[in-house]
This record gives structure tokens, sequence and C-alpha cells, in this order.
């Protein structure tokens, strides 16, 4: 039925138009199935559960300057302080900030030092028995800290011997069964799991373990120090306007920095992986764009070029949807081939992207689904300049130029 | 000839404004995202300090024992312990030498006139002036002799100054870091423009500090480091003195070595230092490695410009090929369209090389429109990438050189793209146009 | 001036051979005024287009006021096409973008002419055929008769030694082919050589020379009735020459 075969040789014939449009297609679907690729990857990696009402925390720190201030009985005091404002929910002190790309890691073993066993890299948190309710972490095994558990100080002299970790640590040192009540090593120093909680990340949301994060009831007192502070729906924002100058009142030679909602500090964390995404979303938008007024401008060549041929048809009886389906399935020859084209250097160009770069390899769905929408936008694109082929005269055979 | 050509160009895209709009566009969106990418690309890897960047070197040194790795790829740490830096300094071989170390104040006048604000301070020699090149607007660096004495004495950059001293030449006058009182003795430019090259382990983009002060404070006042230290070694280290004695590294270490002969005699120091250490039961392996880099090799080191990046440019520059396939599509629609005319013009005595030409020439002009409103589109996406990541904000930008060679890619690249349809058209038998039947 | 000898044209395609022309002998001389008749499809545009070097010829040779134009390439036939040639088509053939001063300029243009040297003669063409007034109209304002008097005024405006015209008439009137063959015939006496292709045997009559090309070959013209032969044709135009 259809005249695929003189199709074929049309084609043959008009070698370049139909050649520059395959290699186009070709190009756009390697390009832009890799880059859907590397979006959906990123996308993952950007929303991702952190594991925290992030609309509700916010974050401060502080520098004390003045070494004469008692820093245990100010820190104290500056918890009280924040628990007291109005909308306030809870706030602890800690060492570092979660999703802030910035904090404390160590191994974890579950021997001593210096025999050598099992250890496991962990985020940690040294922190008060106001941490939990601060972060809403879920405790479900165990308990929280005792108040009396919490060390006090603004040395290292005495360490605390105990610890509550994420369920995400505790089953890969435990594979098998429960950590609770079991015993850890950070060298010489041994500390208990009492409470394991539900997933939180830690301050790298691209570390390999992001939620290996154990807390340690140790209130450390040091001249650079942070708070995180929980608050009631909508109304952190009037409470982090008003918590520096608050704070000063208490105590002025210290200065405040780092006032900003977990959500601000994970969005500048991802701020760059961020970047990439939206300049690869743009990539491919305008790609497919450029793609389809490339076919628009082929397909319109091929039929500039044929005009005459066209109008002939048309005196000899051809209906203006034969016209149209012509072009179409031409049009989707070319492309067709040059999908499949496309389909084999997508393939190489993820591979080659992957040896040179630490990208995951490119999963073939993504090939074909892109593929499958090129296809369509470009019967779409085909579509415009087939109806205007439709539409020459038969007249236009007989007639000179 | 050329402004006939340019002439029937221009009447061209009279003639066939929405086709040649679409490939004016097109050649736009393709320069557009190729010099935003190509931009930022251009500027993290551009040589900071292109007149000294082959004198500059950053220094390592491999003090582990045997069987200690690092997270380098040449198994070497990026900073040195603090006894080397203070040694290396001492001993002062190079031409001029800066060991640094990143901290931080809270910065103000000790009355209430300014709220304190808390600010990165960079504790270095007084040669890190003269060595990256920062330009004093007044006084200079502290002395020699401050330095050995480890005194208080403090270099500021112009904006801070100007926050703390208005206008006026604050040298003489003091400032307080934390609780320790400083005598300001200079005030520099900005030492940097975007990239901090002299220290790539916080941050490759952050802006400079804008507070310098003596080396030898950092022991003297027990300051301690806003970078990061890493230790390789079990060592009993909670007193700040502990940490100076420890093998932890934390302090960067840069020499200026003016010359070859220079560079060779202090490879010789360095060895020789190198044993005499191990004497003592330090770099307690077989071939101890240190490291001279250039600043443009520390960079490369340092992975500034990220994979993504990278991968980026590589995407932009394949976008551009599939709009110049684009391009060359229309092109040839079009110059096929004119055949007839090319027919007449060749019948009154046009070689095919001036056909050809001024085929070429009407691509370029179709580029050099396209560059420009490139350069513009650039400007956009470089906008926004400023808005989306404040990080980026001094590197997307377009310098001079990118905005040069802007236009002078799209012309490059439509004359590639114009080879074919050009060739085409010139070469179309012009009989077959002027017959009349 | 123009000498053709044995020039062959085939035509080549996958499956057939085509013999455009055949053994095709001709001699021109300086001041003639020849009308090229024969049926459709004989060769006539192949042999005009051949003698006008915008298609090249498969054997034979064929010398252009004394150059072989068998060894020349292709931007060398250009600037003798540019220089000694002018066209006439049946169709016109002015370029539509261009206004009537712009399309009489286009040769001139190629010949690299300075600009107040163009415009004079671009003005006396112009004025030649009739059209000096409406130098700045576009073609598709104009008639068909006034289109064809700008495209000889562009054939005449690098002073060529040779016009070669396609069917000058075909797309005209009786009245405004007559218009134009006045031109041609002024033209002619004024030195120019004519060589003119046509179907129109009326015009053919008017021509002091006549052949005809049938089948790829020139036919013996002494067969057509009331052609002049050649000699005499040479004479005359001797003749009309020593007169002016």
């Amino acid at each position: 039925m259809l005249e695929l075969k003189p199709m074929i040789n049309a084609l043959l014939r008009s070698k370049i138009g139909a050649v520059l449009l395959l290699i186009q297609v070709a190009i756009t679907l390697a390009i832009v199935s890799n880059a859907a690729f590397m979006i959906s990857d990123r996308l993952t990696y950007l929303n991702q559960e952190t594991g925290y009402d992030e609309e509700a925390i916010f974050s401060l720190s502080v520098s004390t300057f003045d070494p004469s201030i008692n820093l245990v009985q100010q820190y104290a005091q500056d918890e009280r302080d924040l628990r007291a404002i109005d909308g306030v929910i809870d706030a602890a002190m800690t060492n570092w900030m979660p999703l802030s790309g910035s904090g404390s890691s160590s191994s974890m073993h579950l021997v001593p030092n210096p025999e050598i066993g099992t250890g496991v890299r962990a985020a940690y948190f040294t922190t008060n028995e106001h941490m939990l309710n601060t972060l809403g972490a879920k405790l479900i095994e165990g308990r929280n800290f005792y108040p009396e558990e919490v060390v006090h100080a603004d040395n290292y002299d005495k360490l605390p011997n105990t610890t509550i970790v994420t369920k995400d640590f505790a089953e890969e040192l435990y594979p098998d069964g429960s950590a609770l009540g079991k015993v850890l090593y950070q060298g010489e120093d041994a500390v208990e799991i009492i409470g394991i909680i539900d997933t939180i990340k830690g301050p790298w949301l691209n570390d390999s373990r992001p939620a290996n994060v154990v807390i340690f009831p140790f209130n450390l007192s040091q001249p650079r120090a942070g708070f995180l502070v929980r608050t009631e729906p909508g109304k952190r924002a009037q409470v982090m306007a008003k918590v520096e100058e608050l704070l000063l009142k208490s105590e002025s030679r210290r200065v405040f920095y780092g006032i900003e909602g977990l959500d601000e500090s994970k969005a500048s964390y991802l701020a760059r992986d961020t970047l990439v995404m939206r300049m690869l979303v743009v990539l491919i938008v305008v790609l497919v764009l450029v793609t389809a007024l490339g076919i628009f401008g082929l397909t319109l060549f091929n039929i500039s070029k044929r005009t005459k041929q066209i109008g002939t048809r048309r005196a000899l009886g051809a209906r203006k949807s034969a016209i149209v389906r012509y072009f179409l399935i031409e049009n989707f020859l070319v492309a067709g081939l040059g999908l499949l084209i496309g389909a084999a250097l997508a393939v190489l160009l993820g591979q080659q992207l992957m040896k040179v770069f630490s990208l995951p390899s490119l999963s073939f769905t993504f090939v074909l689904a892109s593929a499958v929408f090129m296809l369509i936008m470009s019967l779409v694109a085909a579509w415009g300049p087939a109806l205007r082929a439709a539409k020459v005269a038969p007249s236009i055979a007989t007639r000179s130029i | 000839m050329l402004w006939y050509y340019v002439d029937l160009s221009w009447r061209s895209f009279k003639r066939t404004p929405l086709v040649s709009a679409l490939m004016v566009i097109a050649i736009a969106i393709g320069i557009g995202i190729t010099m935003t990418t190509l931009s930022v690309y251009h500027m993290m890897s551009a040589d900071p300090i292109p007149s000294k960047s082959e004198q500059l070197f950053a220094l390592q040194l491999q003090t582990m024992d045997e069987g200690e790795g690092w997270f380098t790829k040449d198994d070497i740490p990026y900073q040195l312990t603090f006894k080397d830096a203070q040694r290396l300094m001492t001993d002062a071989k190079g031409d001029a030498q800066a060991a640094m170390v990143r901290t931080g104040f809270a910065v103000h006048l000790g009355d209430e006139s300014n709220a304190p604000k808390l600010m990165d301070a960079r504790a270095t020699g007084r040669d890190f002036f003269s060595m990256f090149n920062a330009q004093f607007i007044h006084g200079g660096p502290w002395s020699q002799s401050d330095e050995d004495n480890a005194v208080n004495k403090v270099v500021l950059e112009r904006s801070l100054s100007e926050e703390l001293f208005g206008e006026t030449n604050p040298v003489g006058k003091t400032v307080f870091l934390d609780k320790f009182l400083f005598e300001v003795v200079g005030v520099i430019e900005p030492v940097t423009e975007h990239t901090k090259y002299y220290d790539l382990n916080n941050g490759s983009f952050k802006r400079p500090e804008r507070v310098f002060y003596p080396f030898s404070l950092v022991k003297e006042l027990e300051i301690g480091t806003w970078g990061n230290s890493n230790g390789w070694k079990r060592e009993m280290v909670t007193t700040f003195k502990q940490r100076l004695d420890s093998e932890i590294v934390w302090i960067q270490y840069w020499v200026q070595l003016d010359s070859p002969e220079s560079k060779a005699n202090y490879e010789q120091y360095l060895k020789g230092y190198i044993q005499e250490q191990q004497k003592i039961g330090r770099f307690a392996r077989k071939e101890p490695k240190y490291s001279l880099r250039d600043v443009n090799q520390w960079m490369e080191y340092n992975e500034v410009v990220s994979e993504d990046n990278k991968i980026l440019v590589l995407l932009s520059f394949m976008f551009l090929a599939v709009c110049l396939a684009n391009i060359l599509g229309l092109l040839l629609a079009k110059f096929m369209r004119r055949a007839p005319e090319v027919g007449v013009r060749r019948a009154l005595g046009a070689s095919k090389t001036q056909v050809f030409f001024q085929h070429l020439v009407e691509v370029g002009l179709l580029g050099l429109f396209g560059g420009l409103l490139g350069i513009l589109l650039a400007q956009l996406c470089l906008w926004g990438v400023r808005e989306s990541y404040s990080y980026y904000s001094a590197l997307a930008k377009m310098d001079f050189l990118m905005l040069a060679s802007a236009p002078i890619i799209a012309i490059v690249a439509c004359i590639l793209a114009g080879l074919l349809p050009a060739w085409q058209v010139c070469r179309t038998n012009p009989a077959y146009y002027l017959k009349t039947q | 001036m123009i000498k053709m000898n044995n020039i062959n044209k085939v035509y080549q395609t996958e499956m057939v051979q085509t013999h455009a022309l055949r053994d095709f002998n001709l001699e021109v001389e300086q001041g003639e005024f020849i009308a090229v008749t024969g049926p459709s499809g004989s060769g006539k545009t192949t042999f005009l287009n051949i003698a006008g070097m915008l298609e090249p010829f498969s054997s034979g040779t064929y010398e252009l006021d004394g150059i072989d134009v068998g060894k020349l390439n292709d931007n060398q036939r250009a600037d003798l096409r540019n220089q000694k040639i002018g066209f006439i088509f049946q169709g016109f053939n002015l370029i539509p973008d261009l206004n009537l001063y712009e399309n009489v300029e286009v040769p001139l243009r190629y010949r690299g002419i300075k600009s107040a040297e163009r415009r004079k003669r671009i003005e006396r063409c112009l004025e030649l055929v009739g059209l000096g007034a409406r130098a700045k109209h576009l073609p598709q304002q104009l008639s068909g008769g006034q289109q064809q008097r700008v495209a000889i005024a562009r054939a005449l405006a690098g002073e060529p030694r040779f016009l070669l015209a396609d069917e000058p008439t075909g797309n005209l009137d009786s009245l405004m082919a007559r218009q134009v063959m006045e031109i041609l015939e002024e033209i002619n006496r004024e030195g120019a050589t004519i060589v003119m292709v046509t179907h129109d045997p009326e015009l053919a009559r008017r021509a002091p020379r006549n052949i005809q090309v049938v089948d790829g070959q020139l036919a013996d013209f002494s067969l057509y009735q009331g052609a002049p032969n050649k000699e005499q044709t040479a004479g005359d135009i001797a003749a009309r020459a020593a007169e002016a």
C-alpha cells in the first residue's frame, strides 16, 4: 500500500538533507538521554528525605571572644532564654549543624583500640538531652538521654559513656540484630548504645552514608558553638528575627552568625548541584526545540526541492492526505534510523562519560524514553511542512519556474 | 566586492526574515549556552597571576610513616605540620616564602561604635604581600622584626578599613581581633579576583580574607585554625602546645623561586631537611616525597575546575554542533531556493569562486549577528547562574577574551556549517535553472 | 568569432545516453545575426548553453575569439563570459529583489568596474531600451516586454561582442515581440554579433542568417526557403558597417 521503495530511492537520491537530519537526530538523542539521566540522578539526590521538618528548625552560631566568660553557664543560660521565646518548642546546643556541609566524623569500632575490628564511620553531634526533641527525631528503640548523663564541660577531661545512633548506622554495624545495649569504641573510649532513632541525615548529604549519625550527651562549651532551635509552624521567621538581639542582651562580648533555617542551609549546601541540574534542564529543553526546528527546516528543504514532483503527483490524482502521509513516513524513516544510531551513540557517550567522570552507568530506559519522545517530536515538527506540501497546486507541474 | 556581498546578504536577510531570524536565533542559542559554560570554565581555569604563576610554588611534604596513605592522588598531604612550616620559615631558603593558615576573629574597635563582626583572617608571613602581588593603598607589610617577635600588627583590606575607619588612612590606628589589640600597618586591595588560588582547601572561589597578621602570632596567641586539620598518627593532642608539636597537618606553605637554579637549590635544601628529620625518626619511609607545584599545577592538582563544569562544557559544545547541523539544513534550503538567481549571476559572468564567497559572506554575517545575540543570551544565562549560586558570582562573568571570542566562534562555526550549502549552490549547473520550458 | 568543431554533448544517466549534440560544426563571423530554429529537443538550447560556456561539452573544440574554451578553467570561463557574452532568456530571469538599475549592474560588478563608470553605462543602456526613467523600479512592476528590455539592457551593459538569446520573445505578445526584435536589430547594426534561438518562423525570417538544428546536428540551411546564404550576409554586414 505504501510507496516505500520509491520513497527510499528518493531519500537515497536526496542524500544531503536526509543525512543531515539523521545526524542531528542521532546526536540529539545521545545528548538528551544522557542529560536526562544525569538530571534524574541529581533529582534523586536533591530531593532525598532528610528526616527533619526543615521549615520548623533553624540554627545559629556564636563566637565568644572574651575568655573571662564562663561558657558552661552562659550557654546553659542561652538555651533557657531560647526556650522561653514565644513560639519555640525546644532548643539544644550542638557542635555542628545538620545539612550544613561542616561537621565532625569519626570511626566507631566494635572493639577498643589497638585491636583491629569492624569500624564504621559516622558523623557525630555533641549535644544534650534536648536534641532529639529539637530535631524531631523519632525514637524507635531504647530511650533518650537522662539529664544527669549529659557531660557539661569546656574540655575533654570527662567523656560521655552513652550514645544514641540512627537505625542506618545501627544496621550497618549490627546487620543481624539489635544494636541496643551494645558497646562502641572510639579509640579506647567506650560508649553504650541506649537509643536508636529513625533516619536523619548528618552534615553531608553527598556522603556515601549520609544517615550514619551518632549523638553524644556531651555539652562541650567552647568559644565557638551552635544552637538548633525548633519552633511552632509559621513562627520561625519571627523567632529568627529577634533571637540575636535577645541573646546579646544577656552577654554582648560575642558575635552571633549563621542564623538560618535548615531548609536554607540545605539549599545553599545543594546550590551547586541545583545549578548544574538547572543548566542541564535548560540545555535539554533548548536542544529539543532546536532539533525540532531543524527537522522543520529540513523537511521544508526536502519539499521545496520537490515542489514540482509533488505537483505532478497531485496532478496524477494523489490526495492531499497521501502527500502528508508520504512526508510523514519519510520523516519517520529518517528519524527512526537516526534514533537507532543515536541510541548506540548515547550508550557510547554514556560509557565515555562514566570512564572520565564519576557518573553511574546510563540506564537504557532513558535512551528508550528519550527516543520515543523524540520520534513523536519529529513527527510533530514534520507535520507543518507536510501540510504545506499538500497545498502545492497540481498546476505547478505544468508551469515553468 | 566584499561590500557588494554584504549588501546582497543584507537583502537576502530582508527577503526571508523568518528563516534568517530562525538561523540567527539558533546560532545565538548555541553560542549563548556554549559561552556560558565556557566562560565559567575559562574563569575557573584561568591563570590567576600570569606574571608570577611559574615562580610561586605550593610545598607539600610526605611526613607519614611507611605504609600510611593519604587521600590525595600522589599520597602527599595538602598541608604541612606546624613544626615543618615554622622551621622552613626560619631557614627562609626560597626567594620569598609564606606559611599560612586560615583563622578567624570577631573584629571590633573595642567600643560601641561597631558591632563585632566575625570574619576570616589569614596568619601569614610578610612576604605574602609581595608574593601574591597585593597592592598597598596605605602603609605596607609588617616588618621582619615584627614577624620575628610576634608583634600584634595587622593589614586590612580596603573594604574593611572603610567599614571601620571610613575614608581616612588607618595606619597607626588599632583594632581588636577577638580580645587582642592590633595596630594597623597597611591597607590593601583584594588579593585575588575570583579564584582564591593561595588557599584551595577552603573553597576555591571564596573571597579572599580581609585581615592579615603575622604567622608567628599563631603560636604566641594560640590561635586555632578555621581550616582543615588532618592527622595520621595516634598521638595525645589536647593542648595547643601538643598540637604545635604534633604530626597533624594544618599549615599551608608557599615559596617563591625565581629561577630554575633557585628551584634546584631549594629542592636540594628540602632533601637535606628531610634527611635531617629522618635522623630524629620523622619521615619514616623509604623515599619520602616532597612536591613543589606552581600555581597552575596546584589548581589542576586541587581540581579547581570540577567535573560538572567539564561535562557541561562538553555537552554545550555538542549542543553547538546540533545547532550548526540545524543551520546547515536551513542554509541548504535557503540557498537552493536561490539557485535560479545564482544561475543568472553565473550566466552574467560570476565565477564559482565569486558565488561561493558571496554565500560565505552571507553565512559569516549570520554568524556575526548570532554571535552578538549569543553574547546577550550568555549574559542572561550567566546572570541566572550568579543568581542561583552566589558562590560563582565572581566567576560567572565574561571577560574581554570571552566577549571577543563569542562572535569569532560563531562566525567560524557558521562558516563551517555554510561550506557545504555554499559549495552546493555554486556547483549547480547554471544552465539547468535558465531553461524555460 | 565562434568556431565549433565536431562538438558532442552526451547526457549520461543511469540507464541511457542521450546525444544532445552530435558532431556539431558551426562558424559565426563578427557582426552576424543568426536565428537558430529547430524542433523541441533538437539541441538548440544545449548549443546555446555551450556557446555561452554555461555547460561543458563532451568532445570537440570550441574557439571563441581565438581562445580555446576547452582549455579554460571555470573561473577563466566566467571571466570570458562576463567580458564577451551577453545573455537574454525567454523567462527574462531578472533578479526579483534587485531594482532595474541593480539588475543591469550585476555583470559590471563581477567585472570590477568602478562605481562612476558603472553608473554611466547603466544609464546609457536603460536609456537605449527606453526605460531610463524607471531605474528604481522592481522587475515585478513592469510588463513582460519591459522586463525583456531590461534583460537586454543588462546583457548590453558589459558591452559584449556576443549576444546569446534563448527565445527572447517566447513569453511576449506579438507587438512586444516586434519591439524587442527591433532593439536586437538595432544592436546588431551597431556591431554586436547575435545568436538567437527561436520557434517563431516570422522572427527567424527577419534574421539575415538562419540555421536549423535537427537531432543535435546542423541541418543544411540552404534547404530553408528564403534564407540568405552566408556570403551574402557577411557582405551585407560589411556594407552596413561601411555606411555607419
